[in-house]
């Protein structure tokens, strides 16, 4: 990995951002925490609704229909500025142990999300009547929505490594 | 007491002062701050769509700003808190910050957007409560909130930047340009402020 991020901090793209580094990492991290606040408050928003906190003149599905295609462009944006991140400062990013959590977590995050979306639409009415009424899937809706918390938080710690004490690489280095 | 020793007070406190000593405080802390203003920054853009009548537009905009808007203020006060606390680990620093300066600024006039909602279309909801359509006002006060609030995130992240962080524990000071010197090829050799 190390010789990956090192790799990759040699190409065109990379050295492009690096020169430009004063305003462009500013700037696409400015994007990537506008984009957080949309995944954030659209799962938010359907947590909220199988959780019967919110949203109650609207069937799950017609919440869902509302932020899921919110939610699938807003990790478009992520993924795009997450990848130029990476690529303007990869040793940055890929040397530290809360982007590889974060990674694992967007990934259970966004198969959760898949997931649901797919089951929702196989068994409408199972859903809407009986389903997010079970307790079980109610203390899902909160699990789901602590995991993309804890990716937000990772997410600010990557430039902390320091935190994990021996477990960063960047320490061991 | 004049400005300056306010602000040196608030550096000496003891609450500023451990987080300092601290290698966890800061960083956690700044975190929380993000996951705050993600939490603002998301719900309002619910509402502020909805008054555009570009989203959730035949839903009751009443009920839906009595289910979002309380968690919006929650998340508010989650982010102040710990926006404060950052503050005043380095209250000089980031008073004389020109960023800081501008989002504080911001801030007001997102306070000021608000209230000129309320005081106009906010008066009229029964009339347009289920339109899709809103008042002109609320429109506009719409897409004052978008430009305010996506204007508050650059300038955080530009504070972040350009002001350096007190520290005054034993935090590990490794430079990866060091350890990989490929990384830093390219890049101008001034030392980066922070991080970050």
């Amino acid at each position: 990995m190390n010789q990956f991020a090192q790799w990759l901090s040699q190409t065109y793209l990379s050295i492009l951002i690096q020169n430009h580094n004063g305003w462009v990492i500013p700037t696409i991290q400015s994007i990537h925490i506008a984009g957080i606040g949309v995944v954030l408050a659209s799962v938010f928003m359907v947590d909220l609704r199988i959780l019967g906190w919110a949203g109650l003149d609207q069937t799950l599905r017609q919440t869902t229909n509302r932020f899921a295609p919110w939610l699938t462009g807003a990790l478009c944006v992520l993924l795009a500025t997450g990848v130029l991140m990476v690529i303007g400062e990869p040793v940055r990013e890929l040397i530290t142990v809360s982007f590889w959590i974060k990674m694992f977590l967007v990934g259970v995050g966004t198969l959760v999300a898949a997931t649901f979306r797919i089951s929702l639409r196989k068994h409408e009415h199972h859903w809407e009547d009986t389903i997010s009424n079970r307790a079980s899937i109610k203390w899902l809706a909160i699990l789901t929505f602590l995991i993309w918390v804890v990716i937000i938080i990772l997410g600010r710690l990557i430039a902390y490594d320091h935190v994990w004490g021996s477990w960063s690489p960047a320490q061991k280095a | 007491m004049d400005l300056p020793t306010f602000l040196a007070s608030l550096e000496s406190s003891g609450v500023a002062t451990k987080i300092r000593n601290s290698l966890y405080f800061f960083p956690l802390i700044e975190a929380t701050h993000v996951f705050g203003l993600a939490m603002v920054f998301g719900t309002m853009a619910i509402i502020d769509f909805r008054l555009l009548g570009l989203a959730s537009t035949r839903r009751s905009f009443r009920r839906m700003a009595s289910d979002i808007l309380k968690w919006t203020w929650a998340a508010f006060i989650v982010t102040a808190a710990t926006g404060s606390l950052m503050f005043i680990t380095n209250a000089g620093v980031y008073y004389h910050n020109i960023f800081f300066r501008t989002k504080i600024v911001m801030l007001a006039l997102a306070g000021i957007n608000m209230l000129v909602f309320e005081l106009t279309a906010g008066r009229s909801i029964d009339r347009w409560d289920k339109a899709a359509s809103t008042p002109l006002i609320g429109r506009t006060t719409a897409v004052l909130s978008l430009a305010i609030w996506i204007t508050i995130i650059f300038l955080g992240r530009w504070i972040g930047f350009t002001t350096t962080r007190a520290t005054v524990g034993p935090e590990p000071q490794i430079n990866l340009d060091n350890i990989f010197p490929g990384a830093s090829e390219g890049t101008t050799p001034t030392a980066p402020p922070n991080e970050k």
